[in-house]
């Protein structure tokens, strides 16, 4: 029962002081520093359960079901975080297929003529600002006018094309 | 007691079973229905986590109650588990930013802007997005112009505004 309760609380908790921080001001490197909220709250959590156990006072520091809860706990919390990350990078840039769907949205009736399409959505709303993404994130770096992969960037892009290739999947999507 | 203490791991085991079940499917039987193979394994890992859980129960004397909040436990972690496992297999199929790094690691003395929007741009994106929201019903064609399908994705579109309202406090990247 603790798992469930202590779990979704920390896990509350840590999406509560990330609305806060973000309302007070708003980081550069988002995913990073939401990572480090919720598992700053995981870890703080953990810390206070185990000072607040009865079973240190007995001595018992290291009691086997003690970490086996606090284990599951963690799995718990990690699992709903890395989904809400997942979430977030979806909020964070818009999606294409999301904008198209709005702008015929917006057409009304009459629907919307593949013209509009093009016209509004350009290589400096699609294209360069995920660029900067890759270079704010560390996966690409620049020499001089080159763009090139850094060894995060490489390591990224092989797992997801050995999983691409595993299932025999065209490589190119986007 | 074992079994107790495997518990935390169930989950985990799940996405083991959900990737397992999601490849085999896809290389052996579904070839042409991703989605399909994808939900495929997302419910034999569901099936897998619940019925370890329902073992334990049978085997080990277990309240009622507990049994129950582990379950919970259990299947919210491996349905999260399960939804980054599908937003991984989609990263590759739609991400903006997979295609980019995989045109830089095609190239290994790099790409300049100019290059990588030969390669990559935004009409690119534009066609590949209108041809799969086609293909999948969300949108329609008729005489030179595009329409809703489905309000799947519209219903969508709505929600994600509404949750970048709430946590970003805006409607879109470039407000």
């Amino acid at each position: 029962m603790r798992v469930l309760e202590i779990g979704l609380f920390l896990f509350f908790l840590a999406f509560l002081l990330h609305l806060i921080i973000w309302k007070v001001r708003m980081p550069k490197r988002q995913t990073k520093t939401i990572l480090q909220i919720f598992f700053g709250v995981l870890i703080s959590g953990i810390i206070f359960l185990y000072i607040k156990q009865p079973a240190l006072l007995k001595g018992d520091f290291f009691s086997f079901e003690s970490f086996i809860e606090y284990f599951h706990i963690s799995i718990f919390f990690t699992s709903l975080t890395l989904g809400y990350i997942i979430t977030y990078s979806a909020l964070e840039a818009d999606s294409p297929s999301l904008v198209m769907i709005m702008l015929i949205l917006d057409a009304g009736p009459s629907g919307l003529d593949i013209g509009a399409f093009t016209q509004r959505l350009n290589d400096d709303l699609l294209v360069k600002p995920r660029i900067e993404d890759l270079l704010r994130d560390k996966l690409v770096c620049m020499d001089g006018e080159k763009y090139l992969l850094t060894p995060k960037g490489n390591s990224f892009v092989t797992i997801i094309t050995f999983y691409r290739k595993l299932i025999n999947l065209p490589l190119k999507g986007g | 007691m074992i079994l107790n203490y495997l518990q935390p791991l169930n989950p985990l085991a799940g996405l083991l079973i959900n990737i397992f079940v999601q490849v085999i499917s896809y290389r052996m039987l579904l070839s042409s229905f991703l989605l399909k193979s994808v939900y495929t394994g997302f419910a034999a890992g569901f099936i897998f986590v619940t019925l370890y859980e329902y073992y334990v129960f049978f085997t080990i004397a277990t309240p009622i109650k507990q049994f129950l909040s582990v379950l919970i436990v259990n299947l919210l972690t491996y349905t999260s588990l399960g939804y980054c496992f599908f937003h991984f297999i989609n990263l590759g199929v739609t991400a903006r930013r997979v295609r980019i790094l995989i045109e830089l690691d095609e190239s290994k003395k790099g790409l300049s802007m100019k290059e990588i929007l030969s390669r990559y741009n935004a009409k690119c994106v534009v066609e590949m997005r209108i041809r799969r929201l086609m293909s999948s019903g969300q949108v329609t064609y008729n005489n030179g112009r595009y329409y809703i399908g489905s309000p799947i994705l519209l219903l969508m579109a709505k929600i994600i505004i509404t949750m970048k309202l709430i946590i970003l406090g805006k409607k879109s990247e470039f407000d």
